[in-house]
């Protein structure tokens, strides 16, 4: 390819989108939405890089199945130690997925926000979507993670502590004109019937945002960080087909959520009229 | 249903139920910054300015951080009874009111 077609090729080419997974607190599964909503893009055809921004505790690669294969790293990138194409690793299960994964030995504060939306742009054009598995907390592994995005994807369980933590995440997103979408994450519907649990429009009138999907408490995802293969290519798995009903709606798609989320089943049905649910 | 069912007959919250009390208490306090003595404060204060403008019903004051899909207010509700006949200078006095 000549520069003169290289140039017109990159003019025409859409920019990807890019989605920062969030939460706020620890251990809700933002690195397994990130693999697995990474995985069903990339079966529906999308080009996919999924980045992990947790630099000191890299964990996208292990969930990915990838982690013999790293060389480089985003702080690689950023310090322009490689090119952004040697840094970046083609997932096992498809051509579309690619992984930049984190480095292991630096803290946080080793790159800065403008460095990671750079590394971020220099990605933008060769693929559709870009999902930046963002750390733990509020500091400043967080704010480098959602320098460079678009919109975010708000992980949280239906838990008093994800909640509350996620709540702030919401106010700093909003305060950065960053839109934030909800994923309620390792829901348990027998809990939420016994009254044990908080149930998605719970969670969805106290923090206040748009929901884009439910995954239920699955084990498959257990199972698929254990061999390295992200639960969404498994087509068993229902946390698998959750997530592919996530990405498509990220697509476009109006895929309706599933009837006894919104107590839209007859007793939920039942019970609204008698006043008592 | 069956849950709330039982809540409503043998008068017992259940743990859920609990969980959301507690969130919405302790989120008001997260998204204003104000422990539970400063938006007393807070409300008090705004009573008070209010109050040079308008008869208000001072129980009624409600104070929220509310939440669209992009952004999040403050939302300041207040019932107000009446306009307050006098007008009250920058300065602070006030010529009083007929009752």
């Amino acid at each position: 390819m000549s520069l003169a077609n290289g140039n017109t090729d990159n003019a025409q080419k859409k920019l990807g989108e890019v989605y920062v997974v969030t939460s706020g607190k620890g251990g809700v599964g933002k690195t397994t939405v990130t693999a697995s909503l990474g995985a069903s893009l990339a079966l529906k055809g999308k080009r996919v890089l999924v980045i992990d921004a947790d630099i000191g505790l890299r964990n996208l690669d292990v969930i990915l199945g990838l982690e013999s294969r790293v060389v480089f790293n985003l702080v690689d990138v950023a310090k322009r130690v490689c090119k952004p194409s040697q840094a970046i690793i083609k997932s096992k299960k498809s051509n579309n997925l690619y992984l930049l994964p984190a480095s292991q030995t630096d803290d946080k504060d080793v790159v800065s926000e403008d460095e990671v939306k750079r590394v971020i742009d220099q990605y933008r054009r060769e693929f559709n979507f870009i999902l930046v598995d963002c750390p733990a907390g509020i500091e400043q592994g967080f704010k480098n993670a959602i320098a460079g995005a678009d919109k975010a994807l708000v992980v949280t369980n239906p838990e008093v502590a994800s909640i509350r933590d996620a709540d702030r995440v919401v106010g700093i997103l909003h305060s950065r004109g960053i839109e934030p979408k909800l994923i309620v994450n390792r829901i348990d519907f027998d809990m939420v019937r016994r009254g044990d649990m908080l149930s998605v429009p719970d969670v969805q009138d106290i923090l206040g945002i748009d929901l884009i999907g439910v995954v239920e408490r699955d084990e498959d995802v257990i199972v698929a960080a254990n061999t390295g293969d992200p639960v969404a290519f498994n087509p068993k798995s229902e946390a698998g087909q959750a997530f592919m009903r996530i990405a498509r709606r990220m697509c476009g798609e109006e895929v309706p959520l599933k009837g006894y989320i919104h107590g839209q089943g007859f007793w939920g049905r039942l019970g609204r009229r008698l006043g008592v649910a | 249903m069956f849950a709330a069912l039982k809540e409503k007959i043998l008068g017992i919250k259940s743990s859920k139920a609990q969980a959301k009390g507690r969130l919405h208490l302790v989120l008001v306090q997260d998204r204003t910054g104000l422990s539970g003595d400063e938006m007393g404060t807070f409300k008090a204060d705004l009573l008070a300015v209010l109050k040079r403008y308008f008869v208000i019903d001072d129980t009624g004051l409600d104070v929220q951080y509310q939440r669209e899909s992009n952004s999040t207010t403050l939302v300041i509700n207040s019932p107000v009874l009446r306009k307050k006949p006098a007008v009250v200078t920058p300065d602070r006095k006030a010529e009083p009111a007929p009752a």
